[in-house]
């Protein structure tokens, strides 16, 4: 929305410097986007008389004398006898006229404040010396029309004059960030806006709206309604108050050929000049922040054929259509509403008028309608057919029923100052929307001032709080040690004590509160033991083994899903998804890792290890207490290399996260070769899987080198009973080195063996041992290999000699025979 | 100076010097001993000094502009790399928890109850539509803001209002929007969410609590301002803002906005099974993502989902 500060402070005394002043509506209104300040935007263009005009032969172009003033005439041009030539090409442009004129120098409106802004020279055009241009409306940034240039009126505008002046363009435009006025339907016109602007500024505010409504309920009751309208409302729901009023015109105003004050309001308010009776409904919007919409009467009355307009109000049906005023058709939607005559839409209601009602030339009586629609179904109807107009805007905010009043009486006003008579009015059908004795019904609120200063943290006077409240339209008695606080009609915003105390706040600005902390406890405070984890896993991953940690989206596609074996069907579906690449909530990490491998190996990184800690589902999960989906924290990695790196991995982590992992063969697995792949289990519960991917995917995913993975379902791991740590025994004798190489059958495991050695040393009194493998060693094709050990071994009393040594050795070896392990 | 040969050459001859002393008489004994160790000193040092710039003749200069040496392959240090997200998180946390917060983390696919229900959303509420929410078939709703944990931070510590008199809870988590991605939107990014309720909370105290955070997390002194805003789930409702710090290259002039904050509505803690005429709270939730882009200069928001070890390698 945007707001003229010279329109602002026609109804507000403004009393601080206008920095200030959007310092404070910012902080204690709404958001400002931004403050445009329109005077140097319009620096050297002024009002020009078109003294002379000739064709310039075989162009489109005109050979003008123009008068800008004697100052500015013997300033730009020397040559032409005290007149500025001005070459122009815009068709309409004619002796006598009062052009704006932009002089050599200055920038053209439309581009200022641009990266490429366009200054105006005096130049030759086709062989004729041109000072400065001729402007029309696009150029001057005051619309969009380029079929010719402006006029300006010569009654408002001399020769010479600056057009900053001429159309009250010393202006700032104050541009509201509508988001943050979402609750407040009341601000989205001029005299909402200003009351508020008043309230921050400590003023009461001028503009009654009690008269205003005495006003209406008189003139409703003398009109004389010569047109009687009857109109009938399906459901109060979706229409709580309907108001009409039918003005009779002898001949409908035509619009000025000028520029005019009303004009340049609209386009300050970022709206188009149309026509003399649309721009007034715009007007009386822009001011009260209620639409309104023009029907022609006869062709309305002609639609139903019957003497008197029948307006229906009701919910649109499946399958029926409307051409909109924009010429377009819409297919309605069942929750749109429309505006009938008889039962036939003629407009779809809060949203845009019908075509078939649209006031023409011809146009002789209208039916002005004021009104208000349940916002939950105009939102909808805005959503389903794209109408982004300022009314419907407004409209979704929830017009406050009773906040139609200024509105009725503003169109009064403007319509008969166009030459309208009103000849007929309707303003309540719905008689629920008042209470008993036939009031309105005012939001009333009981409340304290210490309750006020208790959530506020400040110490804010009943009196000042009652002063505050007062000028934006609260009425406040003070009952025994309560105030009552009756809200203004259009704050349909203000049910609760926390209601008031936030205006109070605001207004007074939540700046000035005092800051004071909470006390608190000397209490230790808790973090979630997965997220501490997690931070553990990151310092062992990323800082001690060199992986990557990386995020990636939790959304992946059932593509991607289907290259690694799993079913989508087992994925939460996302129905609005941005685009079929997030279409599934990913029910694991390794699939979006190995997606980012290529491109990280196209740019040069080799030998990395990728990997994630982040949530995962699937629908066989199933839901847990809260009915939500189960979801489990997941660490994801891949490394390049065989079976034995992702294996390092684990090994690793297991020893840092004193977790007994226990590896079994897998089954069966989607992703990972099950000969070169093991599954993870930490007290008989299967948490993961590691092993090399399958080449077959790999390929999917144009990777050529030996990847593997490593998947750990990391809350079984925060649950499971830790291992005792083991206790390091150290001998205060030397240790005595001693390497074994042991020839074992192919079929041999690895783990049976340094079993076997280690069965046989534990058994040993007062020796400390370490056992290393040091390699592992096959001669291709044969059906044995070889197992090389380096053995550390101490005692506790005493230091051995060679022979002591040996006999272990020997006992160890002659143990390992059984297990068909012979010394090399 | 001598040559390298003299010099060794003296060092052997006064050896035998040291032979002397035997024969000397003792009282002599001493400073003739002492006059020698000084001597051998000396000639050591020389030639120490000899040796040096004999060998420094030997030594080429290298190219210290090059990345790497001649006949070297390029130096590749192998070093992991944490997420500048997730460092972010932790420190964010870290902060809270030193302040006195407990830290829980949020939910990745949540439902309607817990986004909206709980918080204060009427039933088919336009403020719903502002969230850009995504949804699931069945419903469910990969969240759009970390407040969707409110009600379960307030029930899950109710009992610390007995206990310690207040809930202290802080949030951080991924939440969602159905928005078109640009260098400055993403559909996915990280929040960080904060409650606290006691028989006192005020508004004072909140804007205290959050500006002592980012006070904490600059390291500096910095003013803070308000907007109104509008939130369903709190009354007063506030955007947040501090004055642009100074390791941000700040002048005092520049504000940056943090979010959204209030006063807990007392429906939320009505819903939370907490009396809303004993008990006041405060909330407030920010994002993450735009605290690290800040902090490191980037100037895109997709990086951080990217997986590009380019980008990353940079933390």
């Amino acid at each position: 929305m945007l707001i003229s500060l010279n329109e602002l402070k026609k109804l507000v005394k403004i009393t601080v410097a206008d920095d200030e002043l959007f310092r404070l509506i910012g902080s204690r209104l709404v958001e400002i986007e931004r403050v445009e300040d329109l005077a140097p935007k319009y620096k050297k263009i002024y009002a020009a008389k078109v003294i002379d005009c000739e064709d310039i032969p075989e162009t489109h172009l005109h050979l003008c004398k123009i008068d800008a003033g004697d100052k500015l005439n013997a300033e730009i041009d020397t040559e032409h006898n005290n007149y500025i030539q001005v070459v122009c090409g815009a068709p309409n442009v004619k002796k006598g006229m009062m052009a704006a004129w932009i002089a050599p120098g200055a920038i053209v409106p439309a581009t200022y404040g641009t990266p490429e802004p366009f200054e105006i020279s005096a130049r030759k055009l086709r062989g004729f010396m041109s000072y400065g241009m001729l402007a029309a409306a696009d150029e001057l940034a005051l619309g969009t029309d380029h079929d010719g240039i402006i006029e300006l009126d010569p009654k408002n505008a001399k020769p010479g004059d600056a057009i900053v002046d001429i159309l009250d363009l010393n202006d700032k435009i104050i541009e509201v960030e509508n988001k943050s006025l979402t609750h407040r339907p009341d601000c989205f016109g001029l005299i909402g806006f200003a009351r508020e602007v008043a309230g921050v500024l400590g003023q009461p505010f001028d503009i009654n709206y009690d008269e205003i409504e005495k006003t209406i309920y008189d003139n409703t009751a003398t009109s004389k309604n010569a047109n009687k309208l009857i109109v009938k409302i399906s459901d109060y729901s979706i229409c709580p108050r309907y108001a009409a009023r039918v003005f009779t015109f002898k001949s409908l105003p035509e619009r000025s050929p000028y520029l005019t004050a009303d004009d340049i309001f609209l386009i300050k308010a970022g709206m188009k000049p149309i026509s003399p009776i649309v721009d007034a409904t715009n007007l009386i919007m822009l001011r009260t922040g209620q639409p309104l919409h023009a029907f022609d009467y006869d062709k309305f009355v002609k639609i139903d054929g019957s003497n008197n307009p029948k307006i229906g109000i009701r919910l649109a049906r499946k399958g029926e259509k409307l051409l909109l005023l924009d010429g377009e058709e819409v297919e309605l939607i069942d929750t749109d509403i429309v505006i009938t005559s008889g039962d036939t839409p003629v407009a779809l209601a809060g949203a845009m008028g019908g075509d078939s009602t649209k006031i023409d030339k011809d146009t002789k009586k209208i039916i002005v309608e004021i009104a208000c629609f349940s916002l939950y179904n105009l939102r909808k109807t805005q959503m389903a057919h794209g109408i982004f107009s300022e009314a419907i805007t407004r409209f979704t905010k929830g017009r406050p029923a009773f906040d139609i009043e200024p509105a009725i009486v503003e169109a009064l006003d403007v319509f008969k100052k166009l030459g309208g008579e009103n000849t007929g009015s309707v303003l309540d059908v719905n008689a629920n929307i008042y209470d008993e004795k036939g009031e309105p019904k005012h939001a009333i609120v009981n409340i304290t001032a210490a309750e006020i200063n208790a959530l506020l943290g400040s110490d804010y006077s009943e009196e000042l709080i009652i002063k505050t409240l007062t000028n934006t339209g609260f009425k406040i008695t003070r009952k025994n040690s309560e105030l009552e606080i009756v809200a203004p009609l259009w704050r349909t915003d203000i049910h609760i004590k926390e209601d008031i105390i936030e205006e109070v706040g605001r207004l007074l600005g939540f700046d000035n509160l005092p800051i004071n902390f909470p006390q608190r406890p000397f209490v230790c405070s808790e973090i979630d033991p997965m997220l501490a984890f997690k931070t553990k896993l990151r310092i062992i991953l990323s800082d001690r083994l060199s992986a990557n940690e990386v995020l990636t989206y939790s959304f992946v596609s059932k593509t991607l899903q289907e290259k690694v074996g799993e079913d989508s069907q087992d994925s939460y579906q996302i129905v609005n998804s941005i685009s079929p690449e997030l279409e599934c909530f990913r029910q694991s990490i390794v699939p979006s890792l190995l997606d980012k491998i290529r491109d990280n190996e196209k740019t040069g990184f080799e030998d990395f290890t990728l990997y994630e800690l982040n949530q995962v589902t699937k629908k066989a999960w199933g839901l847990n207490d809260e009915k939500v989906p189960v979801m489990k924290t997941q660490l994801g990695l891949t490394t390049f290399g065989d079976y034995y790196q992702a294996k390092y991995f684990l090994s690793e982590l297991s020893r840092t996260m004193n977790l007994n992992f226990e590896l079994q063969p897998i089954e069966k697995s989607s992703l990972l070769e099950p000969l070169h792949a093991a599954a993870i289990y930490l007290n008989d519960t299967q948490i993961g899987e590691l092993g090399e991917i399958k080449s077959s995917i790999l390929r999917q995913f144009k990777l050529t080198s030996t990847i593997s993975a490593l998947t750990i379902n990391l809350d079984s791991c925060l649950s499971a009973d830790k291992k005792q740590k083991t206790s390091i025994k150290l001998s205060k004798f030397p240790s005595v080195s001693r390497d074994l190489t042991l020839r074992v059958a192919n079929e041999a495991k690895y783990i049976d063996i340094e079993s076997g050695i280690k069965e046989v040393l534990s058994k040993i009194s007062d020796i400390i041992y370490i056992i290393k493998p040091v390699s592992i060693f096959r001669k291709p094709k044969e059906n044995h290999k070889n197992l090389s050990f380096h053995l550390e071994i101490a005692s506790k009393t005493k230091t051995l000699d060679s022979k002591e040594i040996s006999d272990i050795i020997e006992q160890v070896t002659n143990s390992l025979k059984t297990l068909g392990a012979e010394v090399v | 100076m001598s040559s390298l040969e003299e010099l060794k050459l003296e060092l052997k001859k006064l050896g035998q010097e040291y032979a002397k002393i035997k024969t000397m008489p003792e009282a002599e004994r001493k400073s003739f001993g002492e006059k020698l160790n000084a001597r051998k000193s000396a000639i050591l040092t020389a030639i120490h000094k000899q040796e040096e710039i004999a060998e420094s003749v030997n030594i080429e200069p290298i190219d210290l502009t090059a990345p790497f040496g001649e006949n070297t392959k390029p130096f590749k240090p192998t070093r992991g790399t944490k997420h500048p997200l997730t460092t972010e998180l932790d420190r964010v946390a870290e902060i809270y928890r030193q302040m006195g917060f407990n830290v829980i983390e949020a939910r990745q696919l949540d439902d309607e109850f817990h986004m909206f229900d709980s918080l204060n959303f009427p039933t088919g509420h336009p403020a719903r539509d502002g969230y850009d929410t995504f949804r699931t078939s069945e419903g469910f709703i990969p969240p759009a803001h970390t407040s969707t944990m409110q009600y379960r931070a307030l029930t899950r510590f109710r009992d610390h209002l007995d206990k310690y008199g207040q809930i202290a809870v802080v949030v951080p988590g991924r939440v969602f929007r159905n928005e078109d991605v640009d260098a400055t939107h993403e559909h996915t990014f990280y929040q960080c969410e904060g409650v606290f309720v006691s028989r006192d909370a005020t508004l004072g105290q909140l804007l205290a609590t959050w500006q002592n955070f980012f006070e904490t997390y600059y390291g500096q002194k910095l003013h803070i301002k308000t907007q109104p805003g509008f939130f369903p789930f709190t009354e007063p409702s506030l955007e947040f803002q501090i004055e642009k710090p100074k390791s941000l290259s700040g002048k005092g002039d520049g504000w940056l906005e943090m979010g959204g904050c209030g006063m807990i509505h007392p429906n939320v803690l009505r819903t939370a099974g907490i009396n809303p005429e004993v008990y006041k709270g405060f909330a407030w939730g920010g994002g993450i993502d735009r605290l690290v882009m800040l902090k490191f200069g980037i100037n895109d928001v997709r990086y951080f989902e990217s997986g590009k070890l380019e980008f990353l390698k940079e933390f």
